[in-house]
This record gives structure tokens, sequence and C-alpha cells, in this order.
């Protein structure tokens, strides 16, 4: 891939020119050291010209039809003359490493519109990547003139509490069915769901999509937290036919402007960089563990005998901490 | 010799294993793509309780075929399948069918019109005149038919989404010739169920979709009783890469909901049950094929008695063959019309009232006159020299057929079984279900062939030295939009709009309010020549256009290659590149214009990243301008084109002059699918870095693609 200085990036995004900014979101992309170190740059010289947008999180369990939700709302928002970019983390598979990012293929009313940006991710090995690297590249797209970014997730593991901690607004989009205790969705989503809409109220569907959003209005009642200024609502959509799609836009504009009135957001927005600055930490410092030399040499001893039961796990990490440390000060 | 006792099948079994030096006589089974083990050798014991055994061809279940003297009485209907891109071609390639002894004629439609687009339309600048005719209006449906007897000669339609304007076209040009509709003839295929699953050639949603299939039935029971209006398709199916058994199930289950939709209108079954038709496709698994056929006879009558069907016409399925399109090979292809032999044969024996047989370069481009000849000619020497049509089902008391047609059988009930327990086949389909299931063993017999565990002669066995190019029909795709579009314009000029404008209306109102027979008011709007994409756009307003929704399957393929060393390199060459560039390699798959079989493109993605690569799938119907929108915003560093309808030298050339105004002239564009020999130069000359024929295994192709975005090649 042909690489530039950072001064290219830098204009590019801020001119709104779609291919670098799709180039520098593939730099922030990059496994590379000297890559994450000219993005910090790069970062540091968009910075000033961020936050101005809403930041919206969406996830949900898989088949709930968030990209189908995502590109009803993305048309809506068009109509409504805001720019849009939208962030969807694809995981990848575990053996090959490769994965096929499906999420922009059902997004397809979407496509081929100057005020979109859809760019899909493969989420790579580690969480703490994609938590950096969505981060940033919200940033570059705020910095290119996007009012308002999606950042989709698939609603497993661990990547939602991620997401929630980068967006203003967190989204929950539940399948129309009530049972099956609550679709698996874990309880600590719930609690993070600043909404929760229920897709596929239409046609076949519409009976049970009600009874759900009913009886997730119980148990959000039982187990949310009451917020200041802010009753969660849940609302029930199709986005096949654009069923209270509207309604989900007004819920949130409303949002930003209770919780701007009353500092919710600042809050949260402050909150969250201090996050970005640990999780920034805790990636280096990882980095850094991984690329120790004599931690790298002692690793697969220590690992065959913590296998074999030879050595406990508590001994090992204490052997490879004291070597990094020690490595540290030398 | 002497009266000894007589041997058993242990004393066979014990003679097969001295032969076999000590493996077990079991290791000689094969076990087909189903999981049915086809044994070596079969005996009284495994026809022993079957229920359908010992029956009669023309009596309940049918197993042995609708008709009681089947081709002993009358042979099966010789049928083929063509389209040219104009009508003009089309009719006078009907008329030298007919003067050469076909029975009927079969029209292939553009993609165009499949998707109800008019010829002038902007999305479909490379589908027109590809892959069959255009259809605007009614004035290329009389061109098409003319001086063709509606009245005698049956005429079969493969149409779907657009299948409205097109029926309606059909039955005026009729009537302009004089032909009332209760004489009119033929089929049309109006099978939307398997659109969703495989083919993608719809136009609205699926509940829409299925209101028009109603519509059309009870339009044509009425005033169309000798038209079959609807033909039930596993073809596609298969040729998407499904399973015998697979392909058996949906189809019949997709049968059940259009029964079951007809009955919910208040219609009795026995009113249209009789004009119901079947559509398989027949492949080189020659018993099973067979077995299949006779299968679906004896299930689909166990269905329509549980529907209450009296009429013995409601209960016999009658069916169409066409020999598999997937098992021609571009590779050697005169082994084609071996293939496409054996194919026929089967179909024959399985009891089929009609066949199709492909040409022999038909996986390259549609049949040139020679081709279309020696596909007759392999049915009239069937019908004609070999002396098959004197025995009705012949396989009948085989201990092997009566088995495999059982097994088959059970099979195909699991599977329908599960389509039940979803709710049918709608909300199966609308679930990902069964297209789940045909990818699966899609992409598994793929890997299969590419590594050489199934032979394909000609392709990854016995490879000829030198290949010689076969002279492919070529269509001068820009000529014939001009030309439609020189017809539309005429059409325009000479009708009275305020009829036309009367009749959308009643369309579009009809649409919205759920009264009213669709068919009859397209018939009407067809008749003061309103086009073809404004019949269709006047229920889009209301229905809306249908956007798929593409999944794809992982590890299916990389599972059959774990071990090959092939594979470990290019996993080593794959792991290499992310490692030197910071990101794996990633490639934009994309399919352009109206073509919707996706198969290749989705077996290519799947493949593509279990072998480690990010692969954007890009939406299907796509035009250059959105593909190369799409490759800069995801910065991929390779555009894989997967074509098969004939439309690459029209959107390959303006994709990469699309990239190329966007400064991204580092992505580079690689394209495989069915591309004839004779377009290669061209192709390479408007910058396609690289061309995958049939047949090149993802190992070989995905270390090129490596390669060539690295700059190595």
């Amino acid at each position: 891939m042909p690489r530039f200085d950072t001064d290219t990036y830098v204009q590019g995004v801020l001119n709104g020119d779609r291919r670098m900014i799709a180039k520098t979101i593939t730099l922030i992309e990059s496994t590379l050291h000297r890559d994450e170190e000219q993005t910090q740059d790069i970062i540091g010289q968009l910075l000033p010209h961020c936050g101005k947008s809403i930041r919206v999180g969406v996830t949900g369990p898989p088949g709930a039809g968030k990209s189908t939700f995502i590109e009803a709302l993305g048309l809506h928002l068009l109509e409504n003359k805001r720019r849009v970019a939208v962030l969807a983390v694809d995981p990848s598979s575990k053996l090959s490493g490769g994965s096929v990012l499906g999420d922009k293929t059902r997004m397809g009313r979407l496509m081929a519109n100057n005020d979109i940006f859809i760019r899909p991710s493969a989420a790579g090995e580690t969480l703490g990547g994609v938590a950096r690297k969505t981060r940033e590249t919200l940033l570059v797209l705020e910095a290119a003139g996007f009012d308002t970014v999606l950042v989709e997730t698939v609603g497993v593991g661990q990547s939602e509490t991620v997401v929630a901690d980068m967006t203003d607004f967190f989204l929950l989009v539940a399948l129309p069915n009530a049972g099956d205790e609550l679709q698996g969705i874990k309880r600590g989503i719930m609690e993070m769901a600043d909404a929760v809409v229920v897709n596929k109220a239409d046609g076949p569907f519409e009976d049970s999509a009600k009874q759900a959003a009913h009886v997730l209005r119980s148990a959000l009642q039982l187990m949310h937290h009451p917020r200041p200024d802010w009753d969660l609502p849940v609302l029930l959509i199709s986005a096949r036919t654009g069923l209270g799609i509207d309604e989900v836009w007004k819920a949130i504009l409303r949002f930003q402007g209770a919780m701007t009135a009353n500092g919710v957001l600042q809050a949260r927005r402050r909150e969250q960089n201090l996050e970005w600055m640990t999780a920034l930490v805790r990636e280096e410092l990882s980095r850094q563990f991984d690329t120790h030399s004599e931690v790298r040499y002692l690793l697969p001893e220590l690992r065959r005998k913590v296998s074999d039961g030879r050595m406990t796990a508590v001994r090992a990490a204490s052997m490879l901490m004291q070597a990094f440390s020690v490595g540290q000060t030398t | 010799m002497s009266e000894s006792k007589k041997p058993s099948l242990d004393d066979w079994k014990a003679a097969t294993e001295k032969g076999l030096k000590g493996k077990p006589a079991s290791s000689l089974e094969w076990s087909t793509p189903d999981g049915i083990t086809i044994k070596t050798v079969y005996t009284k014991a495994d026809v022993e309780n079957l229920r359908s055994q010992d029956t009669l061809p023309g009596f309940a279940p049918y197993l042995r075929g609708p008709h009681t003297t089947m081709y002993a009485g009358r042979p099966w209907t010789i049928r083929q399948y063509a389209g040219f891109s104009t009508a003009e071609e089309s009719n006078a390639f009907y008329r030298r069918t007919l003067a050469g002894g076909g029975q009927g004629v079969s029209v292939a439609f553009d993609l165009a019109t499949h998707r109800g687009y008019d010829s002038d339309h902007p999305r479909v600048v490379g589908d027109v005149g590809k892959a069959g005719v255009a259809i605007d209006s009614v004035e290329d449906t009389k061109v098409l038919f003319d001086s063709i007897p509606l009245g005698t000669i049956s005429v079969s339609m493969t149409m779907n989404g657009a299948v409205l304007p097109v029926l309606a076209s059909y039955v005026i040009a009729a009537e302009e010739q004089g032909v009332p509709q209760d004489q009119l003839r033929g089929t049309i295929q109006n099978d939307i169920l398997k659109e969703f699953m495989v083919r993608n050639t719809f136009i609205y949603p699926p509940t829409p979709s299925m209101r028009i299939v109603g519509d059309i039935i009870e339009y044509a029971s009425k005033h169309m009783p000798l038209f079959n209006t609807i033909s039930i398709s596993g073809y596609h199916m298969q040729e998407a890469g499904a399973d015998a058994s697979l392909e058996l199930a949906y189809t019949l289950a997709d049968g059940k909901d259009y029964v079951k939709t007809a009955v919910e209108r208040g219609m009795g079954v026995d009113d249209f049950a009789g004009r119901l038709s079947f559509f398989f496709a027949i492949g080189m698994n020659f018993y099973l094929e067979i077995a299949k056929l006779r299968a679906a006879r004896m299930l689909w009558c166990e269905i329509m008695e549980d529907f209450g069907a009296k009429k013995a016409s409601s209960k016999m399925l009658r069916t169409h063959c066409q020999t598999s399109g997937w098992s021609l090979t571009f590779q050697d292809p005169y082994n084609n019309v071996m293939r496409t032999t054996i194919e026929a044969m089967a179909a024959v024996f399985g009891g089929t009232q009609s066949l199709h047989t492909n040409a022999l370069d038909e996986a390259i481009a549609l049949p040139t006159d020679f081709s279309a000849r020696i596909a007759r000619n392999t049915q009239l020497v069937l019908q004609e020299e070999a002396h098959i049509t004197h025995v009705a089902d012949p396989w009948g008391g085989s201990y092997m057929m009566e088995s495999l047609t059982q097994q088959i059988a059970d099979k195909a009930r699991e599977v329908m079984k599960e389509v039940d327990q979803a709710g049918g086949m709608v909300k199966a389909i609308e679930a990902g279900l069964p297209q789940r299931r045909i990818e699966e063993a899609s992409a598994r017999r793929q890997a299969n062939i590419d590594r050489g565990l199934e032979t394909i002669v000609g392709v990854n066995k016995y490879k000829p030295k030198d290949e010689k190019a076969i002279d492919a029909f070529k269509v001068d795709n820009k000529a014939v939009r001009l030309s439609q579009i020189d017809r539309i314009n005429k059409v325009k000029a000479s009708r009275d709009q305020s009829k036309v404008n009367a009749c959308l209306e009643a369309l579009t109102q009809a649409a919205a309010s759920g009264k009213g027979n669709l068919l009859e008011l397209s018939i009407n709007a067809m008749r003061v020549r309103c086009t073809l994409g404004e019949v269709t756009q006047a229920m889009e307003k209301i229905f809306g256009r249908h956007t798929p929704h593409t999944s794809t399957v992982s590890g299916v393929y990389g599972k059959v290659w774990a071990d090959d060393p092939q594979w470990l390199d290019l996993k080593k060459d794959v792991d290499a590149f992310a490692a030197k560039e910071g990101r794996r390699p990633r490639m934009l798959v994309v399919k352009m214009g109206q073509d919707g079989h996706d198969r290749g493109a989705k077996v290519i993605a799947s493949a593509f990243a279990d072998a480690g690569f990010d692969v954007d799938l890009a939406p299907l119907f796509q035009t250059p301008e959105e593909v190369a929108e799409q490759a800069v915003e995801n910065d991929v560093h390779v555009v894989g084109v997967s074509t098969l309808a004939g439309a690459h030298n029209t959107l390959i050339p303006q994709l990469i002059q699309e990239l190329k105004k966007k400064n991204a002239e580092d992505v580079v564009v690689v394209c495989g699918g069915v591309i004839p020999q004779q377009d290669y130069e061209e192709l390479r000359a408007a910058g396609v870095a690289d061309i995958f024929g049939p047949g090149t295994s993802v190992a070989v192709s995905a270390r090129r693609v490596i390669q060539r975005i690295s700059g190595q090649i």
C-alpha cells in the first residue's frame, strides 16, 4: 500500500477527500509499529476538529437486523440533511484470521452517496486493538465533517462495552421474540442501553414484536438504574417498512438535548477520554510485554511447565513480570 | 453341476474381501454428497417392507410415472430453451427448431427484463440482450412469436420477477394473432420462492410476490385452463450447489407453500393443482438422479393427499428436466456432449415429461446453431434410435433403484420437517435456513473438486495438453440496446397516453388496496402499450424493491483443504503479506449488473476468507461506479469481479475507468467466472490484472492475487 506524509493525510481528511479518509483509516488499522506512531501524529492534528458529531453505538444479538436498521436510519438521516458515517466491526475468524465483512452488503440502499461513508473493519485479534482503532477512526470521520457517527458491533463477547465507552448514545436492537431468557442479552448490555428497539415489527412478526417490547419494558424497569432526565424508551420499528425510524432519531436528539443541558453528555465524554488514556496505556504495555526479548525467551518454557502442572500459574506470572521489569530498567 | 446351497450375502462378502487383500467390503462403498451410502451390491433384503414397491405407472403414488404407458405411448417433449439478444433472432431460431423436430419453444429473457427494467434504464446498460431476449413491450413479444401458432405450440417462459408484464404481453401477442386465452398452452416459471433462495432475480419482497403468484393461479384457473401457471423449480438450487435431497425437499416445500397460498384464497385444491408443474436439474450422479424423480412423484402425491386432493391430475407430479449447466466445463468442452447425454438418460429413466439438453458451449455463452443442433439431436437419438422408449419405468423392481428411491425420499422428508418446524418455506427463507444449507453444500463440493477429490475429466484430471478455444456466440450488447431503445421510443410516441396513465394508476391502486387481480390489470396495461418497466414501476411504488440479505458460510472450504501442502503454503504467504503490510490482504468480491447468480461469488468470498483474506462482499446489482466507490471507501487491495452473464465486456472496463477517476489506480482488478477466451485480450487491454477461468482452484488464484498485490508479478 502506498503511504503518504502526515500532512497529506491530515489535509486529505480535512478536505473530505474520500480516498484519503479511507487511507487514513487503513493506517489506523495497521499493525505495524511505525504506522501506529504516524497515526498518533495525525490524530493529534485532527483532534481540534473533532467532537462535533453525535456518536451512536448500535448493538444487538446476531440476526436482530442491526445492519438493516442502520440502513433504514441512515436513509432517514440523509433525508434530514445529516452527513453520516458508519463503522461496522466484524469478528475475524479465529482459525484463519480472515473474515467476510458482510455488513455493508446488507446496506445496499446506502451506497453511492457522498453524504455517507461506511467502513467495515475486521475486529482482528485483540479487543484492545478494536477499541483504539474504532475510536481513532471515529475521530477521523468527525474531522472529515460527518456529523452523525454510527458504530455497529455484534452483541456477543465484550465488544459492546468497548463501543458503549466511546459513544454518546447506546442503542440495543432486539429480536421480535419475547422468550428465550430475553434472547440471551446480557444484563450488562441492558444496563448500558439508552434505548431499545424491537426490529421486524411488521407482517408475521408484528404481534410477537409487540409482546417482546412489553417484556423488555418490564424487565428494564426491574434492572435499569433510573437516569436523571431520561426515561429509557422501548420502540417498535421495522427496518423493512421504515416504521418507527423517525421516532428513534427523535429520541436520540431528545437525549442529546437533555444530556447537554444537564451536563451528563460532557461528563460522559470526559470519562471516556480518561478511559481512552487508560486503554492506550494498557495496549502499549501489552505490546511492550509481547515484544520484550526476555519475556519471549522465557514464555515457551513457562507455558509448557504450567500446562504440564509442573509450575503454578501464579509462580510463572510472577517470573514473567520480574523478567519484564528487569528488562525495563536496563 | 451339483445342487449346492444358494450363496448368501456373507458368502459374497467373504469372496469379495479375499480379492481386496484384507480391506473390508464396505471400503468399496461410496457416500453421495447427501450422505446416502451407495453399496456395491443390493439384494432382496434391501427392498423388503418398502411401502410403494410393486405399484404401476399411471396409478398413485405415481412413483413409476404419471402415465400408464409412459414413452411407449408418447415420448417426452423435446424442449430447447433458447434466448438470443433480440426478438427477431429468437424468432428465427424457434422457426428453425420447430422445422427440425422440436415440439415446443422455450424463452430465455435477458436480465434487464427479469428484473423489470426497460432497456433504456441506466442500471442495465451492461445487461440488455445478454443471456436472453429483451422484452420492453408487446411489440417485442409479437416479433418474438411471429408466425408461431400460439394456439398449438406450447411455450415455456423462464420468468419469475417480471412475471406479470411478460405473461400479459404473451396473452396480448396471442390475442392479436387471433388466439383466445383459453387455447394458450405452455408454462411460465413463476416460482418466486426459489429466487429468494438462490437465483436472486426477484423484484418485490416475498409477501407481495406471493400475492402475485396467487393472482396468476386464480386468473389462469378461470381464463387459461390449459396453461401451467407455475413451474416449481429445483433446477437453480442444484445449480447453486444443493445436493439431490436438498433440491428435492426444498422444491416440494415451495410447492406446498404455493398450494397453501391458493387454498387460503378460497380456491379448491382440485381447481388448480393440475396446472402446477415441476422443474428439476439432472446432474452427473446417475442413479441418484433417477431415484430423485421417482421419489419426487411419490412424495408429491402424499403432500397433495394431505391437502385433500381428489383428482388424479392434482396428485401426479409432472416435470420438466434440464441437464445440469453447472456440470458443463469450460475446459475440453466437447466432453460436455457426453455429460449431457448421460444426464439426459437419467432424466428419461426417471420419467420426465419434457427435457432440455444443454449445448456443449452453454457454460460459456448462448449456444451457436451448431451446438444447439447437437444438443437437440442427443434427444432425438435417445428417442428414435436407442429403443429406450418401449418400457415404462425400466428401473422398476431393481433392488438398488427401489432402495435408493426410498432413501432419498426419507432424506427429503427430514429436510421438509425442518422447514415445517420453521413455519413453512417463506419463514424458513426469511430466516435464511435453506440458503445456509445450500451454501454449505456448495462450498464443500467446490473444495472437493478444487482439491481433486472429485474427478472432472479435462478439468482436474486428464487435462488436455493444449487447449483450443471454441467459437462462442458473441452479443453486440451496445447495438441491441440502441435498437431496443429505438423501439421503446416508437411505442411511446404512437400510444394513447391517457389510456396508459389510467391502466398504470389502476395497477398502483390495486397494489395498495390488495383488491383486484394484478394479472388482469397487467393484461389491460400491456394491451394499451404500457412498457414492462412502467408496469413494474406502477406496483413498485407500493411494494418496494426487495434487497437481498447476503450471508456467507465460513470454514467449510478451508476444512476440506486443511492439511494440503498447497493450502498451507498459501496461508503462509497470506500471513507474510499481513506481517509486512500491517494488515491482511483485503479483497472486494463483486457481481455487477442484474445477474443474481451469486454461487461463485459466495464460494470465492468464503474460500478467500478461510485462506486468511479480509473479504468485502458487495451487494448484488451494483453499477461500476458504486463498486469503485466501495473499493475506495474500504481501501481494498484488489477487486475480484465474478461474472457469468456476459456483461463483463461492458462493465469491467467501466469499473477500471471509475477507479481511475477516483485516483484509485492502486486497486488491482481481477476477474473470474464464465469468460470466453476470445474476450481475454480485450479485458487485459482494459487493465484487468488477471483472469481466472472456471476450474482455477482458490489455492492457485489466491496465491496469484497475493503476488499481484505485492507487486511480484
